[in-house]
């Protein structure tokens, strides 16, 4: 805005009227009443610029709502007496109604008697739970206990019925009073048999909730046993079965102890076992960090020697040829196998399958496999060429190619190389101590700086030739590595063994720390078994509390989630995380029956 | 008509409630709430307090917020509860009830125009609805009545409750239910831990389903009238003493300084309001001074208590606070120790008449004792629903402290405190719970009848209201 009159400024020029005018002129105009379109978006509304088309799209709308539509009569509201069916009293109460219109209409109102509703709708509410119900006869010849009697196991599948089956509820509200026994009638008039009859023959027990259940739930077993006979038990019910009589009141208040004591840890301890979890994860990526570096040396040092055969390992596997070549190698032999037994089944199934879906993650096997079937089938390669010639193309004995140069290759690179270049790079190590290093060793190999004639198969002899020097490299580092190492043992066992001649299992010591430089693998699985290790170690107390915080998690998540729990029986399993594996459980417990 | 699956949902149109024009009735030792289900406030709020005045031929009874703050001659307050939750003068407490719903809600009932006979032609069935007409005379003689008990009530005034409810008013339909329960209702949950800090008790009760656990009830006296006596004990033993005088006592006030004396014209009395009416006015100022002056302290965690830190509380700005006769301050920590009581004893003020609470009727002491009387797999549910309820709960940043004291006794677990924003559902938590329940279609099976309560008399309500 003010560069005009910066540049008049700086020009001289006075600051006229011109200027004035201008900035009067740049005042926006008080907007001219433009149209407003109505029925159009603003955002469709502002497309149309600053002139409006010459049609005007809008429809007309009013903003009104529309008229109430009555036909008809008003219908009055009525407040209608109703009866609930679920009820035994007939009590009624009355509820504002839409008077019924197809009445007569009332002609002196008050004298007609007002219809009592007594179909209610909310009557279905009223549902009832089930509870295993008995004979006398019945109870006195399966269901009688020592520590119940008989009325208060009626007592007991009242308060059930009663309390639809909460059983915290029904512990908290329990209070079972025995019937006073009828004084017996005693002539010796003596006080302290009185004071013994006047109470209670046994005074009423304190029931645990876990009491209760195991009390019910032994009855219910009983009596689904003699309703259906166990063999006719379908699936689920034989499942119900299965956990009434697996409830067991011990475990259960086991694991409420052991929640108990999970929910009741003070605030250290909850810090504690957080800052252990964390570093129990920490001590983990060590293990792994360490694992994958042994895992890549080993590699390096059992690296196969190319193209060798099968027996050398599975890294021999890796390209598609060697797949291929080992494919047809057992297929060959599991039929002169299967020819030579007959009729009896193959010892070793062979299916391209079974063979690569042994080593490695099975994705990387199975498409290791569908490559290596679809290439069987369409793209016959070198190997397979030489077993099945398909084409008719005139095929070249080795010695042939070998005397024509003739090479052939899976990929070829565009553009020319030179051999020389070719064998400069392999002299290069990565570092420059390594190149030095294998310099080192081809000149005492004998072998010329420049080579006078860098063929192809020369290039291929010194790959291989820098290839065994430079594992000859990696052995002699390694070697120099335990030798060190060695030393170092060696040291410390001889001072263990002046300092405590008596004890001391040196071989022990020895053959471990030999396991620890031979073998890495070793080292490496006991690092990974032994993970849980350290932690263990530093706190074996709070070890078990993480564990039992999964177990009650469980436990009360799902007893929170389902209300309705409460009514089904519950299983006496401690580790009763989960409803799905406890189930798959007992199935797989039923099917070996 | 089929029977539904227990535990399939109905379907949202089922939800409806269905209105038979009940009453609910909530009597707390402060306030008596009283108002028609299905409404979400209570139409009719009144003091629980009446007025006795000795009016030469015996005495006489006056109820309601106007007439208890009239200062006659000689009107002496008085409290149908007793100082432990329960109540203790039933007279007089059906009396206040029965003017809560009276007052506002049923009202002195018209007799019906048509049979009243003033427009009968001639007067010969004059003496026809005799009967009816008595029957009328009972307050509630067509609502259902739905009355809120607190959860340790005894069986016997559980009786006199119905008694009351069948005999005096006439109720067709009655049904009692706990203030726990309501509360919880009120919340939107049918289980959880129901904290009441109300006047006279605060109350901790587990709540499952809909049901009281009542061997984890917890209630103490620890609450608002404690705070109040704590606000008392403030003001003598500081120095100078600091005056508290009622608004009746006042006819004109004029601006003094801080701290400086108060310089007003005081009211005469020839014989003055007795002195429990002095005391309910003071209660109005107190109660005044806990809105607007009084918070609760809340410290860095893991040191909540104010003992712990009372140093930083001396930073912190006061407040100021005007008495009816002018006398004012600014006050510093005393604002943060007035209810520092209630969590824990050793920071009560104490005198003679009153003794250092015990630690265990503490609220923390409450909510732990309450928890641990509950079975283990209902724990952690009771601890992810705790529900804040009650006028004293009210009191500046207690759920703040609340929240605190709990999860430093339960580390371990989660703990969600719910406490509305709103005043209303704080204070009225288990009316609301009350007018939902009973304007519920599927609760109209549970009123204990008329007719049931003649068949099986007065303890019918232990098998019923459980
Ligand atoms: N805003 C508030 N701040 C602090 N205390 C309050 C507030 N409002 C009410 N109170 C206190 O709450 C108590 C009344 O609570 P309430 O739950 O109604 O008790 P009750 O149920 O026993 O009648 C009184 O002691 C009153 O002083
Ligand atoms: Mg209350």
């Amino acid at each position: 805005m003010a560069s005009s009159r910066d540049v008049r400024d700086m020009l001289g020029l006075g600051v006229g009227g011109d200027a004035q005018k201008t900035a009067v002129q740049k005042r926006p105009k008080p907007a001219a009443p433009t149209r407003k379109f109505q029925g159009v978006a603003r955002e469709v509304a502002a497309l149309y610029g600053e002139r409006p088309p010459p049609v005007a799209v809008y429809e007309e709308k009013k903003s009104y709502r529309a008229k109430r539509q009555h036909a008809g009569l008003v219908r009055p509201w009525i407040q209608q007496p109703f009866s609930n069916p679920a009820r035994s009293d007939g009590l009624i109460l009355k509820h504002w109604r839409r008077k019924p219109t197809t009445q007569p209409a009332p002609t002196s109102g008050d004298d007609t008697p007002v219809v009592v509703d007594s179909n209610y709708e909310f009557a279905k509410y009223n549902v009832q739970v089930e509870v295993p119900t008995f004979t006398d006869n019945e109870y006195e010849a399966y269901l009688r206990s020592e520590d119940w009697s008989r009325e208060e196991t009626d007592y007991l599948l009242d308060m059930i019925k009663e309390y639809y089956y909460r059983w915290p509820i029904i512990a908290d509200r329990y209070d079972w009073q025995p019937p006073p026994k009828p004084e017996p009638t005693d002539e010796n008039g003596d006080t302290n048999v009185h004071a013994l009859s006047a109470l209670p023959f046994a005074p009423p027990k304190d029931r645990s909730i876990e009491d209760l259940k195991a009390r019910f739930y032994e009855i219910s077993a009983k009596l689904m046993k003699l309703r259906i006979p166990q063999e006719e038990m379908g699936a689920a019910e034989y499942a119900r079965y299965d956990i009434l009589t697996n409830f067991s009141p011990t475990t259960e208040r086991h694991r409420k102890n052991l929640a108990i004591a999970l929910m009741s840890r003070p605030m250290d301890e909850v810090k504690e076992e957080e800052f252990l979890l964390a570093e129990l994860q920490r001590i983990n990526m060590a293990a792994n960090r360490l694992d994958s570096e042994r895992i890549e040396l080993r590699e390096r040092l059992d690296a196969p020697m190319p193209n060798t055969q099968v027996a050398a390992g599975l890294t021999s596997f890796q390209s598609s040829q060697a797949l291929q070549a080992l494919i047809q190698q057992l297929y060959q032999q599991d039929r002169s196998k299967k020819r030579a037994s007959g009729s009896g089944p193959p010892r070793l199934s062979l299916s391209a399958n079974d063979i690569i879906g042994t080593p490695g993650s099975a994705q990387h096997s199975a498409a290791l496999n569908s490559a290596a079937s679809a290439r069987r089938q369409t793209l016959p390669n070198a190997a397979a060429n030489q077993a099945t010639p398909q084409t008719p193309i005139r095929t070249l004995t080795p010695a042939q190619e070998h005397r024509f140069n003739v090479s052939t290759h899976d990929r070829l690179t565009s553009g020319v190389t030179f051999g020389s270049d070719k064998l400069l790079k392999m002299r290069q190590a990565k570092s420059n101590v390594q190149t030095q290093k294998i310099a080192a060793a081809l000149a005492q190999l004998g072998i010329q700086e420049l080579i006078s004639i860098p063929t192809s198969r020369v290039g291929e002899v010194f790959e291989r030739l820098v290839g065994k020097v430079g594992r000859l490299l990696d052995v002699r580092k390694v070697r120099e590595k335990e030798e060190g190492e060695c030393r170092v043992l060696e040291e410390m066992r001889r001072r263990k063994a002046e300092q405590g001649s008596a004890e001391g299992p040196k071989k022990n010591e020895i053959s471990d720390s030999q396991d620890q430089s031979t073998d890495p693998n070793a080292n490496m699985n006991a690092g990974v078994g032994g993970e849980g290790t350290p932690a263990g170690d530093a706190d074996g107390e709070v070890d078990i509390d993480a564990e039992g915080e999964v177990d009650a998690d469980g436990e009360t998540d799902t007893r929170t989630q389902t209300p309705s729990e409460a009514a089904m029986p519950p299983a006496g399993h401690k580790r009763s995380a989960s409803v799905l594996s406890q189930t798959s459980i007992q199935s797989s417990k039923r099917a070996r029956r | 008509m089929s029977t539904p699956n227990p535990s399939a949902a109905p379907n949202p149109s089922e939800y409806a409630g269905d209105e038979v024009s009940a009453i609910v009735l909530d009597p707390g030792y402060s306030t008596t709430r009283a108002g028609f289900a299905g409404e979400d406030v209570p139409k009719s709020v009144v003091p629980s307090f009446y007025g006795v005045l000795d009016s030469g031929s015996g005495p006489r009874y006056v109820y309601g917020e106007n007439a208890i703050h009239n200062p006659l001659a000689g009107l002496e307050i008085k409290n149908p509860w007793s100082s432990d939750g329960i109540v203790e003068d039933w007279e007089a407490a059906s009396k206040v009830w029965e003017y809560a719903i009276t007052s506002r809600l049923t009202g002195a009932k018209p007799t019906d125009p048509r049979k009243n006979g003033l427009n009968d032609p001639s007067g010969e069935d004059m003496d026809v609805d005799m009967e009816g007409l008595e029957d009328n005379e009972k307050p509630l003689s067509d609502s259902p009545l739905l009355m809120t008990e607190p959860g340790w009530n005894s069986a016997k005034a559980r009786e006199k409750y119905i008694e009351i409810a069948m005999e005096e008013w006439g109720t067709p339909a009655f049904y009692l239910a706990k203030t726990g329960v309501l509360a919880a209702f009120a919340a939107g949950k049918a289980s959880g831990l129901v904290i009441d800090i109300g006047a006279s008790m605060t109350s901790v009760t587990p709540v499952l389903d809909g049901m009281v656990l009542k061997k984890g009830v917890q209630k103490s006296s620890l609450a608002g009238n404690f705070v109040s006596n704590q606000l008392r004990l403030i003001f003598e033993q500081s120095q100078p003493k600091i005056p508290l005088t009622p608004h009746y006592m006042v006819t004109s006030k004029t601006a003094v300084d801080a701290g400086a004396p108060a310089q007003a014209v005081y009211r005469q009395f020839a014989t003055p309001p007795g002195d429990s009416f002095r005391r309910l006015e003071e209660e109005r100022v107190l109660t005044e001074f806990k809105e607007s002056v009084v918070e609760i302290w809340n410290g860095p965690p893991g040191q909540h208590r104010f003992s712990q830190n009372e140093d930083s509380a001396r930073s912190l700005p006061g407040r100021p606070f005007e008495m009816p006769d002018g006398w004012n301050q600014v006050f510093g920590v005393e604002r943060f120790k007035a209810a520092e009581g209630l969590f824990d004893a050793a920071a009560a003020f104490t005198d003679e008449q009153h003794p250092r609470p015990k630690e265990e009727q503490t609220i923390p002491k409450l909510i732990q004792a309450a928890i641990s009387s509950v079975d283990a797999d209902q724990r952690t549910m009771l601890q992810n629903h705790i529900v804040v309820t009650g006028g004293s709960s009210l009191l500046y940043k207690i759920t703040d402290r609340l929240g605190a004291e709990i999860n430093a006794l339960f580390p371990s677990t989660r703990n969600k405190l719910h406490a509305p924003g709103q005043v209303v559902e704080r204070k009225y938590a288990a009316w609301i719970g009350g007018s939902i329940l009973a304007s519920l279609g599927s609760f109209h099976q549970l009123w204990i009848s008329k007719k049931e309560y003649e068949e099986h008399g007065v303890n019918i309500v232990e098998k019923r209201c459980k």
